[in-house]
């Protein structure tokens, strides 16, 4: 579905993003996992077409990203939007700019509010609403066009443990029919939904995880390395018991008990 | 057009919310007003001050004519001091949206972003125009009262160049804000760029020529005929306004 290939991006003689390469298929929920800085935000933002790259590409479904932006639907790190417009009013306006007619807004606004949990807050004024309705207002606008792509910026990061479990219900609750691409430097946040991980640090893939086999059964993950082989006694003391090679890359880590996910995407090398 | 028309609409509307209509206008409405009362009644704000002491005024000291003070009220205080109060009432026109994260929500919609820099252009110039207007409407009424007619079709061109100028201004603006982040920086460098072409266009006849500048010849001598007109200054204005937002674009897009 999007494709990104051999991506570089510098910023102010910095490079950000190195040889950035990953797929996501239709129908799945990936979490781009990476601390602070790793360049999870700038990658997000060269896929929404907001930031210019200098090499590689960036396809949906075969055609440049930047053609499709109709299809996708984007929460920033940081939802502001303009303080004096009302919940309504900010919807009527991105869906706009989305490119819907005021009949289609009608009827998708209260629709969208209501699945978002903000019902009966049509008239509610933005500088009135909390953190978490911000950003609850934030994925409304970004769905309300109906996009088959959802990018989310650190969705939760920001919100208190209250705000944080409503947008993660209703993020769980959009996975079941929109392809889910959210970024995260707190693994706990995904991990309730994303069915696998793109590892990112100092903007280079680590590697991926396969979560859906995590899961199923915590004793083991699949895991992808980007450095083959990957660094000697690595995962060493994460409670892995036994790692099975499946190719260059891909490693089966079976652990004695529950593995400690945190610690292996830590001890995954850039 | 959609875009554009929707994006310009909420700078219009975000500019009601801010009572930029009421502040801005009533400021400039202050300015157009102040002028022609101060030339007609200069000897008696003296007096009523404590008295000219000091301070002679001939009395067969010439009335100025309608178009010299219309020209000292818009070309004066209009250019000056209100055009530091304009740049400041909008040097956040992309910095606030960059800092908001709105640009990003924005340009993630299939928007381009000749749509978002022209509704900034225009919904700024629509904002800053119906201020400079309403106070020029307002000092004509006092000019013509106080010191004699003066064609309404001459003022009314002189509007109609001297908005270029502003246009010009606030394209510059715009370019500004895509080099620097902080709205007081983007204030200052605006007001300095815009003095510097005023500055430039006496410096020799090709300067003269093509600085954007030349526009204020243009429209003051409408008001007041008899001064060095180059009409290629209106062609080099407009021209210095499609640069100004290519570059603009440009710089948006590398980032």
């Amino acid at each position: 579905m999007i494709t990104v290939e051999k991506l570089h991006k510098t910023i102010k003689k910095r490079k950000i993003l190195s040889d950035v390469s990953f797929t996501v298929a239709q129908g799945e929920c990936v979490g781009l996992l990476g601390p602070n800085g790793a360049g999870k935000t700038t990658l997000i933002k060269c896929m929404t077409g907001v930031l210019h790259y200098e090499q590689g590409n960036i396809t949906f479904h075969s055609k440049p990203i930047a053609e499709h932006k109709q299809a996708i639907g984007y929460l920033s790190q940081h939802t502001d939007f303009k303080p004096w417009m009302s919940c309504a009013e900010s919807l009527r306006f991105f869906g706009k700019l989305s490119g819907l007619d005021a009949a289609v807004l009608q009827e998708a606004i209260p629709a969208v509010l209501e699945e978002v949990g903000l019902k009966g807050k049509e008239s509610y004024k933005v500088e009135q609403l909390s953190g978490g309705m911000k950003q609850r207002l934030g994925i409304a606008q970004a769905i309300l066009h109906e996009p088959q792509l959802l990018i989310l910026d650190e969705p939760v990061s920001a919100l208190d443990p209250i705000g944080r479990n409503e947008v993660k219900k209703l993020i769980a609750r959009l996975k079941k029919r929109t392809t889910i691409i959210i970024s995260t430097h707190i693994l706990d946040d995904a991990s309730e939904f994303c069915d696998r991980y793109i590892v990112i640090k100092d903007g280079v893939i680590a590697g991926t995880i396969d979560s859906q086999l995590q899961q199923a059964d915590r004793k083991q993950i699949l895991v992808k390395t980007a450095k083959t082989p990957p660094a000697s006694g690595i995962w060493a003391g994460d409670g892995v018991a036994h790692i099975e090679r499946l190719s260059p890359s891909a490693f089966l880590l079976t652990g004695t008990e529950q593995l400690d996910l945190k610690k292996v995407v830590n001890d995954m090398d850039a | 057009m959609t875009n554009f028309y929707t994006l310009t609409r909420t700078e219009l509307a975000e500019a009601a919310k801010e009572y930029k209509f009421i502040w801005l206008n009533l400021f400039f409405v202050i300015l157009g007003v102040t002028q022609p009362l101060v030339h007609n009644y200069m000897d008696v704000i003296l007096e009523n001050v404590g008295g000219a002491d000091g301070i002679t005024i001939d009395p067969n000291r010439p009335v100025p004519s309608s178009g010299e003070v219309l020209l000292s009220t818009i070309s004066g205080q209009f250019n000056q001091i209100g055009l530091i109060i304009l740049i400041i009432s909008f040097m956040g026109l992309i910095a606030s949206d960059r800092n908001s994260g709105m640009q990003d929500f924005i340009l993630t919609r299939p928007v381009s972003l000749q749509s978002y820099l022209m509704s900034k252009l225009a919904g700024h110039w629509l904002i800053s125009m119906f201020a400079i207007a309403i106070g020029a409407i307002v000092s004509y009424g006092y000019t013509i009262f106080l010191f004699g007619s003066f064609s309404f079709s001459d003022f009314s061109l002189f509007l109609l160049m001297y908005s270029l100028w502003i246009l010009y201004v606030i394209s510059l603006a715009i370019l500004i804000s895509t080099f620097i982040k902080g709205p007081i920086l983007i204030a200052v460098a605006t007001i300095a760029a815009s003095i510097f072409f005023i500055l430039i266009k006496g410096f020799n006849q090709l300067a003269f020529q093509l600085s954007p500048g030349g526009i204020l010849n243009v429209a003051e001598n409408y008001l007041l005929p008899g001064r060095e007109v180059n009409h290629f200054s209106i062609l080099s204005c407009g021209m210095f306004i499609v640069f100004n937002l290519w570059l603009a674009k440009i710089n948006l897009n590398k980032q």
